[in-house]
C-alpha cells in the first residue's frame, strides 16, 4: 500500500510499503511498534525475515496529526480503559503509554542515558532486586549502535556509569535547565547539559532538521527533530520490506497443537470505521506492547495447554511491575525563567545513582530537568495541596517565574506491584482490560524523600525563594523478566520466553530492573541485541528447537 | 486581588504564525464552546458556581472570560476513559454527577442551601471541607472526596481553563511556536512578540 505521511517539514515518508496476507505465515509478527518492536522490526528486516508489525494506533503525521497544544494532543497516549489501584495508584496513559507508529517514543522527552554497569548487578551487589543475565558489557556494543541510529546529543564526556562520550553535540539549554546546572555547580554537584537526549543539535541526514526549541517534545515532534522511533527506524523497516500495520489491536497469540505461536489475532479498524477479526499467521512471535500490554496480552492468550496465560509456567507474567520515582520539584526565583522554551530534556546528574553506604537506602536517583507547559503545570499546583480560587490563580501567574527538576528514583522490583487481568471490565473491543496494582516500600519512600530533598537543595541553590513538590512516578517496565531459568524469570537474556521457544517479549517488561535511567535507550539496545541473536541462531528461521550453547554464545 | 500580570499580551495575535493544524485545534476550542446536553438545570448551576471558585475570572474583562463548564459536560458525553481510572473512582461521568450532588448535599448540611445559592465564602467553605476529604454527604460514602477534588474536579477544570489562549495571556505563555520556534533561551529573555510582565504594584502579593 502507498503510505503518505509526513515525518518532518520537508520529509514525506511517500513510499509502497510491502503487505503481508495474513493467512500466509511471515517470519515475524511483532505485536508493537515502540523502542522495542520499531528496532527489532528494523533489524529483523535488514536480515532478510519477512516482518509484519501490528500496531494498535495511526501514524502520527507531523504535519495534520501533530500539533503545538497540550490539550489537542490526547490522541498520541494510550487512552483505552486501565483500573489502577495499590497503595500508590499509578497515572495512566499520558505520560508513560503511547499508541501510534513509534509507541512512547512519539511522546517521551527523549532523556536516553545509558544504565550503569551496577544495574545488572543489583542482586550481587546490593543484596536486593535481581542480577540479569547479561552483564553490561554485553549491552555495550547495542547502546552505541543504538546513539549513533537514534541520534543522541550529549557531552563529549559523560562522567557517570562507564564513562563514554556521545557522538553529537550538546543540546542548547534553556534557562531552566540553566538553573539545574546552576545549582549543582554551586553546591559541587558533578551535572552535564545538552543530553544525553535523543533531540541531535543539527540536522540529521538532510531530512531532519535541527531542533527549533519550540517545548512541545512531550506532545509528539512536528519537526522531526526529535528521535522518535517512527523516524529514526520505522522508515528503514519499511525500505527493507516490513510491513507496519495500523489500526490492528492485538488480543490473542494463537498456539497450535505443538505448544509454539502460530499467530497473532487482532481486531483491525478499517478505513470505514469498521472493526474487523484477522489472524497474521507467523513462524514466530514478538510481543513488544510495554510493561502493560504485553503482559496483558500474554494473560488473555489462554488455552487448554495454558491455562493461566501464555509463558507464564513460572506464574511471573504480570509481576514486578515498575515504575521509576518521577516526583517533579519546583522553585519560584525571583527573576523570570520561561520554562516553556527548549526541549524539556537537557541537563541532568547521575552522581547520587549508585547505592552510597551513607545513605539509609540503596540505589539512588538522578536529577533531571523537567518543564512542565501550563496544564501539567496548573496540574502539578493542585495535586500538591488541593488549592483553588485567587491562590489557585495567583501561583499560575507566577508560571514564568518556576524552573522544575525531575527526580528519576530506582524503585525496587517487587512481586506485589503487578499487571493482572481485571475480572470484568472491558475495553471497547471487548477485551478484558488490565489491572494495575502499585504500592512503595520502605525503600522506595527513603529514596524519594532524599531525592526531593536534593532536588529542592538545587533549586534553593540556584536562587529559588520557594520550593514545591508533589510525588509523580515515569516508565513502566518489568512486567515479564529476563531471568536464568524457567523458574525464575519470563524469558532468558535473549527476550525468548523459557515456555513457548518461538514466542518473544521485546520492550521494557523485560527489565529486572530499571536504575534511574530512562529506559527507551536500553530497551532498544536490548532489542538490537535480540536481532543480532536471531540472525545468528535461526538463520533458516527455525526457532523449534532451543539454541545449543554454542549458538548462544557471546554477543 | 489578581492583578493582570502581562497587559496587553494576547497570544492570538500570533496565530498567523502557527501551522494550520494547530491554529485550527485553538480556533476551535475559542469559537465553538459547546452547548450543555447532559447535565440538567440544577448541576449546571452547580457545576457553574464551582468553576467560578476554582478559577476566578471577575479580574478579566468579560470579553476575555472563558467558559469552562460546558467543556466538562462535553467531556462527560465522551466516555472516554482517558487511559485509565482508579480503582475506588466510578467512571468520569458517574464521578461528575455524583461529585456535584455531593457539594450540594454538603452545601445543605453546613449552609442549609444548595451550592450555587450560597455566598462565595460559604462556598469556599464548602469546597474546603471536600479539599480536606471528609465533608458531610452520603455521596462522599461512595466517592473519595480528596481524589474526586484534586484527580477529578481540580483537574479537569484547570485542564479546561489553561488550554484557552486567554489563560495563556495571564501567564505570560508563548503559546505554539511552530514553525517560527523559540530563539531567546537566555536568562528568561523574552522574544521580540513576547509580552514583558508588569512590574508588581506595592503591596502585592510578592
Amino acid at each position: 500500500m502507498r503510505l503518505h505521511v509526513h515525518l518532518s517539514p520537508d520529509w514525506v515518508l511517500d513510499v509502497e510499503m510491502r503487505e503481508y496476507p495474513p493467512s500466509e505465515p511471515v517470519d515475524f509478527c511483532i505485536v508493537g511498534t515502540g523502542a522495542g518492536g520499531g528496532v527489532l522490526a528494523q533489524r529483523l528486516a535488514r536480515y532478510g525475515f519477512s516482518v509484519v508489525a501490528l500496531e494498535a494506533g495511526p501514524w502520527h503525521d507531523a504535519e495534520t496529526g501533530m500539533v503545538s497544544d497540550e490539550a489537542g494532543s490526547a490522541h498520541v497516549y494510550w487512552n483505552d480503559l486501565r483500573i489502577t489501584g495499590g497503595t500508590e495508584p499509578l497515572e495512566l496513559g499520558a505520560n508513560n503509554s503511547g499508541r501510534g507508529v513509534g509507541g512512547s517514543t512519539v511522546h517521551y522527552a527523549a532523556f536516553c542515558p545509558r544504565f550503569h554497569p551496577s544495574d545488572f548487578r543489583v542482586r550481587s551487589l546490593d543484596g536486593v532486586a535481581a542480577d540479569w543475565p547479561l552483564a553490561y558489557e554485553d549491552l555495550e556494543p547495542y547502546y552505541e549502535q543504538m546513539e549513533r541510529e537514534y541520534p543522541v546529543s550529549g557531552p563529549a564526556r559523560w562522567p557517570w556509569g562507564k564513562p563514554h562520550g556521545y557522538p553529537y553535540a550538546p543540546l542548547q539549554a534553556g534557562t531552566a535547565g540553566q538553573m539545574l546546572v546552576a545549582g549543582c555547580v554551586k553546591l559541587g554537584i558533578r551535572v552535564v547539559a545538552g543530553g544525553p537526549v535523543a533531540i541531535p543539535a543539527g540536522a540529521v541526514g538532510g531530512k531532519r532538521p535541527h531542533c527549533i526549541m519550540r517545548g512541545f517534545c512531550l506532545l509528539g515532534c512536528k519537526v522531526g527533530a526529535k528521535s522518535s522511533i517512527h523516524v529514526s527506524h520505522i522508515p528503514d523497516a519499511i525500505d527493507h520490506g516490513a510491513e507496519i500495520r495500523t489500526g490492528c489491536m492485538a488480543h490473542e497469540v494463537v498456539v497450535d497443537a505443538d505448544g509454539r505461536a502460530r499467530g497473532v489475532r487482532y481486531y483491525r479498524t478499517l478505513a470505514n470505521g469498521h472493526i474487523v477479526e484477522e489472524e497474521q499467521r507467523a513462524r514466530a512471535v514478538v510481543v513488544a506492547g510495554y510493561a502493560i500490554e504485553s503482559p496483558r496480552l500474554l494473560l488473555n492468550s489462554t488455552s487448554s495447554r495454558f491455562p493461566d496465560g501464555l509463558a507464564n509456567s513460572s506464574g511471573l507474567v504480570g509481576k514486578y511491575l515498575m515504575a521509576q520515582a518521577g516526583p517533579v520539584v519546583w522553585g519560584r526565583f525571583p527573576g523570570l525563567i520561561r520554562q516553556y522554551k527548549a526541549p524539556p530534556a537537557c541537563a541532568s546528574t547521575e552522581e547520587f545513582y549508585e547505592t552510597d553506604p551513607r545513605n539509609d537506602f540503596v540505589r539512588g536517583y538522578s536529577l533531571q530537568t523537567v518543564a512542565p507547559l501550563p496544564i501539567a503545570m496548573a496540574h502539578l499546583i493542585t495535586d500538591e495541596d488541593g488549592c483553588f480560587g485567587e491562590e489557585l490563580v495567583a501561583r499560575m501567574q507566577d508560571y514564568n517565574h518556576y524552573a522544575a527538576i525531575g527526580v528519576l528514583g530506582e524503585i525496587l522490583p517487587d512481586a506485589r506491584n503487578y499487571v493482572s487481568i481485571h475480572p470484568t471490565e472491558k475495553d471497547q473491543y471487548g477485551i478484558p482490560v488490565p489491572y494495575v496494582h502499585f504500592n512503595l516500600f520502605e525503600n522506595d519512600w527513603r529514596m524519594m524523600r532524599a531525592g526531593i530533598q536534593r532536588a529542592r537543595d538545587v533549586l534553593t541553590a540556584a536562587g529559588a525563594t520557594e520550593t514545591h513538590y508533589v510525588r509523580r512516578y515515569a516508565h513502566l517496565v518489568g512486567t515479564c523478566r529476563m531471568g536464568f531459568t524457567p523458574e525464575d524469570s519470563v524469558v532468558d537474556q535473549w527476550c525468548r520466553t523459557w515456555d513457548v521457544p518461538n514466542l518473544f517479549v521485546c520492550d521494557g517488561s523485560v527489565l529486572p530492573t530499571q536504575g534511574s535511567a530512562n529506559p527507551a535507550l536500553t530497551i532498544s539496545a536490548l532489542a538490537a541485541r535480540t536481532a543480532a541473536w536471531l540472525r545468528r541462531a535461526v538463520p533458516r528461521g527455525d526457532l523449534r528447537q532451543r539454541p545449543l550453547a554454542a549458538a548462544a554464545g557471546p554477543a | 486581588m489578581l492583578r493582570d500580570r502581562y497587559p496587553g499580551y494576547h497570544v492570538l495575535d500570533q496565530r498567523g504564525h502557527w501551522d494550520d493544524a494547530t491554529r485550527e485545534v485553538v480556533l476551535d476550542r475559542v469559537h465553538n464552546v459547546p452547548h450543555y446536553e447532559l447535565f440538567d438545570a440544577g448541576q449546571q448551576a452547580t457545576l457553574e458556581a464551582l468553576c467560578a471558585r476554582v478559577i476566578p475570572q471577575e479580574w478579566r474583562p468579560a470579553a476575555w472570560r472563558v467558559p469552562i463548564g460546558p467543556w466538562i459536560d462535553q467531556l462527560c458525553r465522551a466516555h472516554a476513559p482517558a487511559g485509565f481510572r482508579y480503582e475506588d473512582m466510578p467512571p468520569t461521568r458517574d464521578a461528575w454527577t455524583w461529585g456535584l450532588e455531593g457539594l450540594d448535599q454538603t452545601a445543605q448540611a453546613l449552609h442549609g442551601a444548595p451550592f450555587a445559592r450560597l455566598e462565595g465564602a460559604q462556598q469556599d467553605a464548602v469546597l474546603e471541607a471536600v479539599r480536606g476529604g471528609s465533608p458531610p454527604g452520603e455521596v462522599w460514602e461512595r466517592l473519595p472526596a480528596r481524589r474526586w477534588w484534586t484527580q477529578l474536579a481540580l483537574r479537569q477544570i484547570t485542564g479546561v481553563y489553561y488550554a484557552h489562549p486567554y489563560a495563556w495571556d495571564t501567564i505570560g505563555f508563548g503559546g505554539p511556536a511552530y514553525p517560527r520556534g523559540y530563539f531567546a533561551l537566555n536568562f528568561g529573555a523574552r522574544e521580540p512578540w513576547e509580552a514583558d510582565e508588569a512590574p508588581a504594584d506595592p503591596g502585592a502579593r510578592r
